[in-house]
């Protein structure tokens, strides 16, 4: 049939996610890394707060999402404390230091159409070259993998694997390291570029 | 599986995904995939999240010719935000002109090859429909998708002039993809729903057709006639834009304004919910019953005037008729075909 059940994947869900949620990733992951010594964990930390704000919302949507999800990732904060994983109390001081700051949980204002734009071409821009190419073609040009494939000169399966760092890459860019505050845009990007370089593969 | 791995592997899927060959066993696959955890779920939407924003890429692409990638010092922000976010044209030289003519025609006959492939695929099963208590979403050639509430039933049409869904029973949310070439148009019970870049739903009973817009703008005609419905001298009122639900019948053609987040509330069945606020419990009890072959029955006027809110699943009948016992002064009678509610306090 030309058609699927709306089973396990819910689209508006998925879009409300996308909207209320991964817009403050970069927020989430200051908040994260500031409270919690582990550098190595926070995309665990973060990738686990998801879980428990998506499966919430898979029973009634949170009415303000961003603070939502800021109690949600001290919680969890807090029941990983409990559980005495990996860090001691001294490291991490009480549990009262995990309490959100009132700036943080406030809701914020949402970029406009323009900023976005820019946000999105500086992701683009600082992709690594040929996974650069293969982005554009593949979807402003749409061509088909294919199509990418024998413009560039490369395998089919060289074009998936630049799709898959692509989409990773422009997640990181788009919601883990977008800044509103143009002073440290620069050390944002420069970040990513290191992520980037060895994440570059051979064609 | 750390939460790296797992974000590696829904890279994976997605890359997949987005090549040639994907089978609708493919597509099982990567459901069984993602039905295993939220871990992988909430990995895959947030990949998926960033690629589909790169598709607005496009919206800087003005001046750079298809088929060429902008180098890394194209995207100095300036180049392209620099007069209030207008978004600077690059002369083209002839040469590349020509190729663009090239890329055209060659586009046309693509085009005109896609076409018929969509018109056959189209004509050969052109019908979709869903049981009582089903929810299911139909992409379309052109990239719009369709979501059916229960017990609906359509017919796609595509042409080249023409993107034609009828809507032969039931209710449906079109987002319908940007063609002002080809508008896309919703026959219903003698209505034409007409769009062009937007998402509204249809729900058709008989010749009753209520259309409710949550972005965008479409009209309604009358099908016959091939212009708008009578609902009055002014013809505007038939353009309705987002926040405008629509109940046209053969009278005639009544517009309610409602914030969009109501709409969406209430095309909450896409999502399998059904919300009701300060409704009474009769009209509740009709909506339920669409999603069901038990109906509910209420008799007694008392029970029927009760006014709630809540949200439900559209298919935990049984968890809604629980509640009301709990909640309300109500009695289930429970038959095999049908649940009568009677008021508890003055048993008959």
């Amino acid at each position: 049939m030309g058609y699927r059940y709306l089973a396990g994947v819910n689209e508006a869900l998925n879009d409300w996610f996308a909207r209320e949620i991964l817009v403050h990733e970069a927020a989430l992951v200051r908040y994260l890394s500031r409270t919690w010594p582990n550098r190595d964990e926070i995309h665990d930390l973060r990738q686990e707060t998801y879980i428990r704000v998506y499966e919430a919302a898979q029973k009634a949507l949170p009415y303000a999402a961003k603070s939502f999800l800021f109690t949600t990732a001290r919680h969890l904060m807090a029941d990983r404390l409990r559980r005495g994983r990996i860090v001691s109390m001294e490291a991490v001081g009480d549990l009262d230091t995990l309490n959100v700051p009132i700036a943080e949980a406030s809701p914020e204002q949402r970029l406009n159409a323009r900023q976005e734009l820019m946000q999105l071409a500086r992701a683009f821009s600082i992709l690594p070259p040929k996974c650069r190419e293969v982005v554009w073609l593949r979807r402003v040009d749409e061509l088909s993998q294919k199509e990418v494939a024998s413009r560039l000169s490369i395998s089919e399966k060289t074009v998936e694997s630049h799709v898959m760092k692509g989409t990773r890459l422009l997640a990181d860019a788009l919601f883990s390291r977008k800044t509103r505050n143009k002073q440290t845009d620069g050390n944002e990007a420069i970040d990513i570029e290191e992520d980037s370089a060895h994440g570059q593969q051979a064609d | 599986m750390d939460s790296r791995q797992i974000e590696e592997l829904a890279s994976q899927w997605l890359a997949r995904r987005d090549g040639a060959d994907w089978s609708d066993g493919n597509q099982a696959e990567l459901q069984a995939w993602l039905n295993r955890s939220t871990a992988h779920l909430v990995a895959f939407v947030r990949l998926e999240a960033a690629w589909k924003q790169a598709k607005r890429l496009k919206a800087l692409s003005n001046g750079v010719p298809p088929g060429e990638v902008p180098a890394p010092e194209q995207w100095q922000l300036t180049r392209f935000f620099d007069k209030g976010g207008m978004i600077e044209q690059r002369p083209r030289s002839p040469a590349r002109g020509q190729g663009r003519l090239l890329m055209r025609v060659a586009a046309s006959v693509l085009l005109a090859v896609v076409g018929a492939i969509v018109w056959y695929v189209s004509a050969v099963r052109p019908d979709h429909s869903t049981p009582v208590g089903g929810v299911a979403s139909v992409p379309m050639s052109d990239g719009s998708k369709v979501t059916l509430n229960t017990d609906s039933q359509i017919r796609i049409a595509v042409t080249e002039t023409e993107r034609g869904v009828e809507l032969q029973r039931g209710e449906a949310f079109f987002e319908v993809a940007k063609d002002p070439s080809r508008p896309f148009v919703v026959t219903a019970g003698g209505k034409r729903v007409i769009a062009v870049g937007t998402a509204f739903s249809v729900r058709r009973n008989g010749n009753d057709v209520q259309v409710a817009i949550t972005e965008g703008r479409v009209r309604i005609e009358d099908a016959n006639e091939r212009q708008p419905v009578k609902g009055g001298v002014d013809e505007k009122l038939l353009t309705l834009a987002a926040g405008s639900v629509a109940r046209a019948t053969d009278d005639g053609v009544l517009v309610q304004d409602k914030p969009v987040p109501e709409i969406e509330s209430d095309l909450s069945w896409r999502t399998g919910y059904l919300i009701f606020r300060d409704v009474a419990l009769a009209d509740a009890v009709a909506e339920f019953n669409r999603y069901t072959d038990r109906k509910l029955v209420i008799d007694d006027p008392a029970v029927a005037t009760i006014r709630l809110s809540g949200k439900f699943r559209s298919t935990q009948f049984d968890a809604f008729v629980r509640l009301l016992e709990q909640g309300f002064p109500v009695r289930a009678e429970r038959a095999d075909d049908r649940i009568v509610l009677v008021s508890s306090r003055h048993p008959q």
